[in-house]
């Protein structure tokens, strides 16, 4: 299916000749204070939605959770992957830095290994999110059975 | 309060100051809630507006998810295995909902930090699913406390076991 700007969507998916090497095309999302501060994301902490409480924990600003920049990444892979990422798929985040309100976040990959498994293979992708800095704030990995 | 990132009203601050004093009363810190060993576990129902309320804030709008659409309201949904099914971190996100017993006052200015998190099988949407979590280390590592818990996901119906996560949370 291609897009009005000329992407096509179904090449995204990585399929068993995709090579080593190749790179996940980007989700961007900003970090809007609004919805960190929803509530079955961050309104439970208000270090992720409320400017005052946040700087009175010595942050400069409220925080998003880890969790929304794993989901963001999620979506990354999802589109990559397809319905693998749903059957005996692996997702590793580290939370190495906090995004902070209002950063706009970048997500990226790209395939590490791909390993003989079945009829296809095993993939394995470097993942993160940055900010538009390029300073990474999630960094991690994910598996997945293509074609297996 | 007149701040840019989340203009309020002063009724709206007062209110967002009582809220934030009824999150910090009573509470301790998670290194101290938490011991070796102990498990929790709840029973959570993967309703179509759950999924749709998870999704919306981090602007998903992928249509396998869909169960519940504007105008239509509860719908099969499509997607590669049939009906609609759950985001993969969906249930990684309310595991914290389970680790921090809910009994209890909530443990503000903890951090998540890591998951490793196994997809093993998509969940539907409509299915209820056990979420059971296991203190299995507190350490130490540059001067901060973590804490190390190990996640099941199963069905309460089959018992099919759709998730697992080993993940740590940063204790203040």
């Amino acid at each position: 299916m291609a897009s009005q700007n000329g992407l096509n969507l179904d090449s995204l998916r990585i399929t068993p000749e995709t090579p080593v090497g190749y790179e996940l095309q980007p989700i961007k999302k900003k970090a809007a204070i609004q919805l960190m501060g929803s509530r079955v994301w961050g309104r439970f902490n208000p270090n992720h939605w409320d400017p005052d409480y946040a700087r009175s924990t010595g942050l400069t600003d409220p925080i998003q959770t880890g969790e929304m920049s794993s989901a963001y990444i999620s979506e990354m892979c999802v589109n990559h992957f397809g319905a693998a990422m749903f059957k005996n798929a692996r997702i590793v985040c580290k939370y190495i830095a906090s995004t902070i309100a209002n950063e706009v976040i970048v997500t990226g990959g790209i395939i590490t290994e791909k390993t003989p498994k079945g009829n296809g293979f095993r993939f394995r992708a470097d993942i993160w999110a940055a900010n538009a800095a390029g300073e990474k704030k999630t960094v991690g990995w994910v598996e997945a059975d293509v074609g297996v | 309060m007149n701040n840019e990132l989340k203009p309020q009203s002063a009724v709206q601050a007062a209110q967002t100051r009582a809220f934030v004093a009824g999150l910090q009363q009573g509470s301790q810190t998670y290194w101290d809630m938490v011991e070796i060993g102990d498990e929790l576990s709840r029973d959570l129902h993967i309703s179509p507006e759950l999924v749709i309320l998870y999704l919306d804030p981090v602007e998903d709008y992928n249509p396998w998810y869909e169960g519940w659409r504007m105008n239509s309201w509860h719908i099969d949904g499509e997607s590669p295995f049939g009906g609609a099914i759950v985001p993969p971190l969906l249930v990684s996100h309310f595991v914290l909902s389970v680790q921090f017993d809910h009994t209890k006052p909530f443990a503000i200015g903890s951090i998540h930090t890591f998951h490793d998190s196994e997809i093993l099988e998509p969940i539907p949407v409509g299915a209820t699913v056990r979420i059971t979590t296991r203190a299995i280390d507190k350490y130490e590592k540059r001067g901060r406390r973590y804490v190390r818990h190990e996640v099941h996901v199963t069905d309460t119906a089959t018992g099919m076991l759709y998730f697992r996560e080993v993940r740590d949370i940063l204790s203040l």
